[in-house]
């Protein structure tokens, strides 16, 4: 059982989704994660130990050789579409609540902001690390915001925002966030964004890339 | 006007011939699909009506002043002239980078997202080099090109730069938050002068660690 485990981690790893994939070139007509996983599955490997001991390790991986410079944005996309392609048999579990997720995260580029992937990868990273995500896109509002932490108590909210304008649409954002709910955790990044600006504004951590991002998860979620 | 496949690795982060197979299989398909990419502009004006103010680092044009800051002044003191620009790779490489991605595609909607990207930056080298031709027969030089947001120079005072050109210049609106519509675009200026010149980028004065042009790998 660990060795299939093993194969659908290196599948996730490498960005091999399926039998057809012809990438990467070493696993050429092998079987991918799609239908790795499903085998997982149907031979009794529950949902929860594929996540944690497959797809979890795997985009960690993935994560901490981003954070190296050692592969770049499409690696990661190619691991992210394994994930997903993983991720089709093991989301009615979530769904019907037989499988829990280890909290839920809300996500979006801060009002007047039009940029996205830097979030997106974000966004994809956290859901490999287990957790729900609600991604509410670009140019998000603070009620939109508001309304949507009000229906997922004890979410972490994650802002991004790529311009030195639209930071200080990111300060007003956490400001009103602290008054309805002043225990809830913000994480905030991107590219002109710093640890200061986040401590000034009152955020409770910054993140350069997405593997911290996820670090910081797994810090509040002990 | 298309970036090559390397020029797109660059600025992936990938050395040269380094990017995985299906990275440079899809830079070639999706650079076939787009081989005529309709909406890509360039212009500038050149303004002669300029004053330079050393004590504050700004430069004041037709009675507007711009707070450059150091790094690009330092750059610019000699400049007589000023051309200020916008270009755009148009609204078509956006929309179908955020169609494939809708699609589930990332990496196609990533490879689109990159292709706008340098093309924006090649339709600005050549407006520069159509500069530097126009300057040439009138004995000048020019400097570098310099964006707001870029080296201190802050990102708000594209509203300035915005008001010498028509509403919808180039198809560019921009909006409140100083954000242009299409997101591939570009604006800023070029010195113009007997005694200016062009010099090779200047990261080390810069202190921004993030950038992904600095991350670029250089060297195996
Ligand atoms: C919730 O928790 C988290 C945690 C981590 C989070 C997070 C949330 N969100 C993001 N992250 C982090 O994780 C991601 C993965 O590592 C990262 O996400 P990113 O989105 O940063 O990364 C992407 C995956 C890849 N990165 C990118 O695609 C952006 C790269 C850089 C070099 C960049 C590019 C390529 C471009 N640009 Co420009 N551009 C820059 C960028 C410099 C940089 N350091 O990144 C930035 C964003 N640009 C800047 C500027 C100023 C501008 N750009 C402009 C134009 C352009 C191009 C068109 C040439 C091109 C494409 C832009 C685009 N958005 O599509 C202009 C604006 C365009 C517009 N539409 O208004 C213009 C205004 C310049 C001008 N006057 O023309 C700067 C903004 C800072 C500021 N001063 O406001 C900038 C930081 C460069 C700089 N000065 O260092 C992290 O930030």
């Amino acid at each position: 059982m660990t060795e299939l485990l093993e194969r659908i981690s290196i599948c996730v790893e490498f960005g091999k989704v399926d039998l057809k994939s012809p990438y990467p070139p070493a696993l050429k007509d092998q079987q991918g994660a799609f239908e790795l996983t499903r085998i997982a599955l149907d031979s009794g490997v529950s949902p929860g130990v594929i996540l944690e001991e497959a797809l979890i390790p795997a985009m960690s991986r993935v994560g901490e050789k981003f954070s190296r410079n050692e592969i770049f944005v499409p690696q990661m996309l190619m691991a992210a579409k394994a994930m997903n392609s993983s991720m089709i048999h093991l989301r009615p579990f979530y769904l019907s609540g037989e499988t829990r997720r280890k909290g839920t995260f809300i996500v979006g580029t801060v009002t007047g902001d039009l940029h996205d992937i830097g979030k997106n990868l974000v966004a994809m990273m956290i859901e490999g690390a287990g957790w729900e995500v609600i991604d509410l896109g670009v140019d998000v509002s603070t009620e939109k915001f508001i309304e949507t932490a009000d229906k997922y108590p004890g979410a972490v909210i994650g802002l991004s925002a790529l311009l030195t304008t639209t930071m200080e649409n990111m300060r007003k954002t956490v400001a009103s966030l602290r008054e309805i709910r002043h225990s809830m955790k913000i994480l905030v990044g991107g590219a002109p964004v710093t640890p200061e600006f986040c401590v000034k504004i009152g955020a409770d951590h910054y993140s350069p890339d997405p593997q911290g991002a996820v670090e910081f998860l797994k810090s509040i979620a002990q | 006007m298309l970036p090559g496949v390397e020029a797109l690795e660059r600025a992936m982060g990938y050395l040269p011939g380094t990017a995985p197979e299906p990275v440079t299989e899809l830079i070639q398909e999706v650079s076939e699909e787009l081989v005529i990419l309709d909406g890509v502009k360039a212009e500038y004006r050149i303004f002669s009506n300029i004053r330079l103010w050393p004590e504050d680092k700004t430069v004041e044009i037709e009675g507007v002043i711009f707070h450059v800051k150091p790094i690009i002044y330092s750059q610019i003191t000699d400049t007589e002239e000023v051309a200020l620009f916008i270009c755009t790779a148009g609204p078509l490489v956006g929309e179908m980078s955020r169609r494939s991605m809708k699609e589930g595609d990332l990496l196609r909607g990533y490879v689109y997202d990159v292709i706008g990207s340098e093309v924006v930056e090649c339709a600005a080298d050549n407006m520069q080099d159509e500069l530097k031709r126009a300057a040439g027969t009138r004995g000048m030089h020019i400097t570098n090109r310099f964006s707001p947001g870029y080296c201190g120079w802050d990102v708000a005072e594209q509203h300035k730069l915005f008001s010498f050109f028509k509403d919808n210049f180039c198809d560019i609106t921009l909006t409140p938050s100083a954000l242009m519509n299409p997101v591939k675009s570009v604006s800023g200026l070029t010195g113009i002068g007997r005694n200016v010149r062009y010099t090779s980028y200047q990261c080390h004065k810069c202190d921004d660690n993030n950038c992904i042009y600095r991350n670029r790998k250089t060297k195996a």
